[in-house]
């Protein structure tokens, strides 16, 4: 299928786009960080123009649904998300430094996608429960909660590198000198929380909105359902924590490097270790 | 106990309630728990348990409420110390943020003023009253209408934008309560139970799932018809039953069920949950016959005798099981022979090879089974449901309040000097600084031009004398 062979390009592109971005960081080069910027818009339509190919081949095929429906689709689209919403924040910053540290997540999710075994890249037709309009708005308002989360997830990780380095009181390393304040490191940790947490919230709303049409019941305690509100949980506690105790810095990015791994467990981890009603992606 | 101590006590206990690190401990503890409860199956057979876990620990964990934690007393006893945290902390906070509706900060003094950061001065010809007109029209237009203070020789003005995002918080804590008193109401008034209806039969009651006993219905409800259609690779496309209400005897509605597509009746909503083959309505057979090397194909009912054609011999299909031993759908069959006594064994559809173990002149395979479905309902009455969604919609209006909109207000003070207007400006939000940053720095321009200037190098660093 072409749109396979195209997805399978975009993570090649993906790949070198991270390697530019750290390019870009170690030899502070204005013009590198321009080609990595350049070359990651080029790949998110590259990317978006395979997700609506891969939807025009599930129509000459017979079977005719958004590419949202297995393991595969939903990675590929996680990894879209990503990328559009760095892309987004790069423009907004006016500052390509985030780069490096995000697109390795939208080129991880699309390797996953295209490499791990157990993950097909078929397009097969709808089961029944899946057949349904629900289905759009549960999985987009999910992943793109998600990828504000990853985001989050990155910018911390820059935020506890940039601190250790301070802590120990060396001077920073070349490649760190790009970094923005730990002050402005910390407010988008924050920021792109606040963009990820009402998402959820919304794709929590619509899959107890579907489920209550499909199996009759809003919330069933089903695994995936219960971990996406343990992910809920985590990240309410780091607004109340920021909000309200004043948490700042060091805690809160740890905050949110735990609030990534319960999203990660909750996408990968409830499909392979757990089982239950919700067994597609 | 003295009567000190134990009000020491309840205001401590009352502190307690309404801190926010017991909503962060109440919070971790939840989400752990909850792990648990996806570890360890829910509301399984005690047989499944025994496979999984030894019996003291089976034991421990049944005492304990691990095996249907979201209903243990003590997850429970949780969720209702969260909502009452909430409400506690939610009263507290709101008087300090009511304040900003019953008593606006209309006048900065002076300290205030020097402790706002970014606040701009300059000078314009003219006096304050003069000013005053052009500067409230001018606020107006680029932020909101003031409201004027007049003091002596002097005003003050104080205009303000979003105050309601200070609410935001407060809608979504109650939207939680809503959504928490919801599910009660669903839990208290409403039922989840599953019924089999094989087609053309009739039901009345159904089995709930918690207690598994029945609850009748004050209306019966038929299976007319159940399909099922296949796509060509043979994974199920569609699921359908066709259903009719009954009120005594008398059909009201008769409408299709699908996954997705349930059925709601006098607040009784039908869900397509499974399917099942209760019987067969005809079998064909294929019979071969070993002396003669020929093959027939015979159409034959349960429980009715049939003479394969051509011979003395006969056979009776006993009955049908939807699946034999893991092998598939089987049927029974009792083969007579004239002077042979008659002999009994099972046909599986899935294994046509085994037709060569029957003992006698035929062996049987089986062409084709006109199965009679049964249709496996969910059928739940949920009067929360709608609470549940407006809670939701209650927390999504909050979300906005909260995160998209701030409070802005901005002071502006104009005060006589040497015949002339010295205008101070301040401003403050509670959210996205640098963003209401740019939009002082634009309501400044707006007032700078809107008077002629005084002098030409007014700059915002500039002191009264």
């Amino acid at each position: 299928m072409i749109s396979t062979k195209m997805l399978t390009t975009v993570t090649f592109l993906y790949l070198l786009c991270t390697v530019l971005y750290f390019n870009y960081l170690a030899f502070r080069s204005e013009r590198l960080g321009k080609v990595a910027g350049g070359l990651s818009w080029i790949t998110l339509v590259i990317h978006a123009a395979a997700i609506l190919w891969r939807w025009v081949e599930s129509y000459q095929l017979g079977i005719g649904h958004a590419p949202l429906s297995n393991m595969y689709e939903s990675l590929v689209f996680f990894s879209w998300c990503i990328a559009f919403l760095y892309l987004l924040w790069e423009w907004k910053l006016q500052s390509r430094v985030l780069g490096a540290f995000a697109m390795p997540f939208a080129f991880l999710f699309i390797a996953y996608a295209s490499l791990a075994p157990g993950v097909s890249d078929r397009i097969d037709p709808l089961i029944p429960a899946l057949q349904s309009n629900w289905l759009h708005a549960h999985v987009i308002t999910c992943f793109l909660s998600y990828s504000s989360f990853a985001l989050s997830c990155a910018v911390s990780v820059m935020y506890l590198l940039k601190l250790r380095k301070k802590e120990k009181g060396q001077k920073e390393a070349g490649w760190m000198a790009l970094f923005p304040s730990l002050d402005a490191l910390d407010t988008l940790v924050y920021k792109t929380i606040v963009v990820g947490f009402p998402l959820l919230t919304i794709g929590i709303v619509t899959g107890a909105a579907w489920a209550n049409y499909a199996w009759g019941s809003y919330w069933s305690w089903d695994p995936k359902e219960t971990w996406s509100l343990i992910t809920w949980f985590v990240y309410a506690i780091f607004l109340h924590a920021r909000f309200a105790r004043e948490w700042r810095g060091k805690r809160t990015a740890a905050l949110s490097i735990i609030g990534f791994l319960a999203v990660i467990f909750t996408y990968f981890g409830v499909n392979y270790v757990l089982s239950g009603l919700h067994s597609y992606a | 106990m003295t009567l000190k101590e134990e009000k020491g006590f309840f205001s401590s206990l009352g502190e307690s309630l309404c801190s926010l690190r017991l909503t962060i401990a109440l919070l971790i503890i939840l989400a752990v728990a909850s792990i648990f409860g996806t570890v360890i199956p829910q509301n399984a057979s005690p047989e499944e348990y025994l496979r999984a876990y030894k019996i003291s620990t089976y034991k421990i964990l049944k005492i304990l409420g691990f095996l249907d934690m979201y209903h243990a007393g003590w997850f429970l006893f949780l969720l209702a110390l969260l909502s009452l945290n909430l409400v506690a902390c939610s009263l507290k906070r709101f008087r300090i943020s009511w304040r900003f509706f019953s008593h606006p900060q209309e006048r900065l003094d002076e300290d205030q003023w020097k402790a706002l950061p970014g606040s701009r001065k300059f000078s314009r010809k003219g006096l304050p009253a003069e000013s005053l007109a052009p500067y409230r029209e001018a606020l107006s237009r680029v932020f909101s209408r003031p409201k004027v203070l007049e003091d002596f020789k002097a005003y003050s003005l104080f205009a303000e934008k979003g105050k309601f995002s200070r609410l935001g918080v407060y809608f979504i804590h109650l939207s939680v309560l809503v959504i928490l008193a919801g599910a009660l109401l669903g839990s208290f008034f409403g039922f989840r139970g599953n019924v089999n209806i094989v087609e053309g039969e009739t039901a009345d009651k159904v089995i709930l799932r918690s207690e598994s006993q029945a609850q009748p219905l004050e209306f019966s409800v038929r299976l007319d018809k159940f399909s099922i259609s296949l796509y060509p690779s043979g994974a199920p496309k569609e699921f359908k039953s066709t259903l009719t209400i009954l009120e005594g005897d008398r059909p009201v509605v008769t409408e299709p069920i699908r996954v997705n597509h349930p059925l709601t009746y006098k607040g009784i909503s039908f869900y397509q949950a499974s399917y099942g083959v209760a019987s067969v309505q005809k079998a064909v057979l294929n019979i071969k016959d070993r002396e003669a090397r020929k093959e027939l194909a015979v159409a034959a009912q349960i429980g009715t005798k049939t003479e394969i054609p051509g011979s003395a011999s006969a056979f009776l299909l006993a009955r049908f099981i939807p699946d034999y031993q893991g092998m598939g759908p089987a049927l029974q069959m009792i083969f007579f022979e004239p002077n042979h006594p008659h002999e009994n064994f099972w046909i599986l559809q899935d294994h046509p090879e085994l037709a060569e173990k029957q003992p006698g002149r035929y062996a049987f395979t089986i062409q084709e089974i006109e199965p009679k479905y049964y249709s496996g309902l969910q059928v739940t009455k949920d009067p929360g449901v709608w609470v549940v969604w407006i809670g939701c919609f209650l927390m999504m209006g909050g979300f906005y309040m909260t995160f998209l909109l701030s409070h802005r207000r901005v002071w502006l003070r104009l005060t006589e000097k040497g015949g002339e207007t010295w205008v101070e400006i301040a401003g403050s939000s509670h959210r996205d600084r640098p963003g209401f940053e740019k939009e002082l720095e634009k309501i400044e321009q707006e007032l700078r031009e809107r008077l002629p200037k005084e002098r030409r190098n007014s700059a915002k660093s500039e002191d009264p004398p």
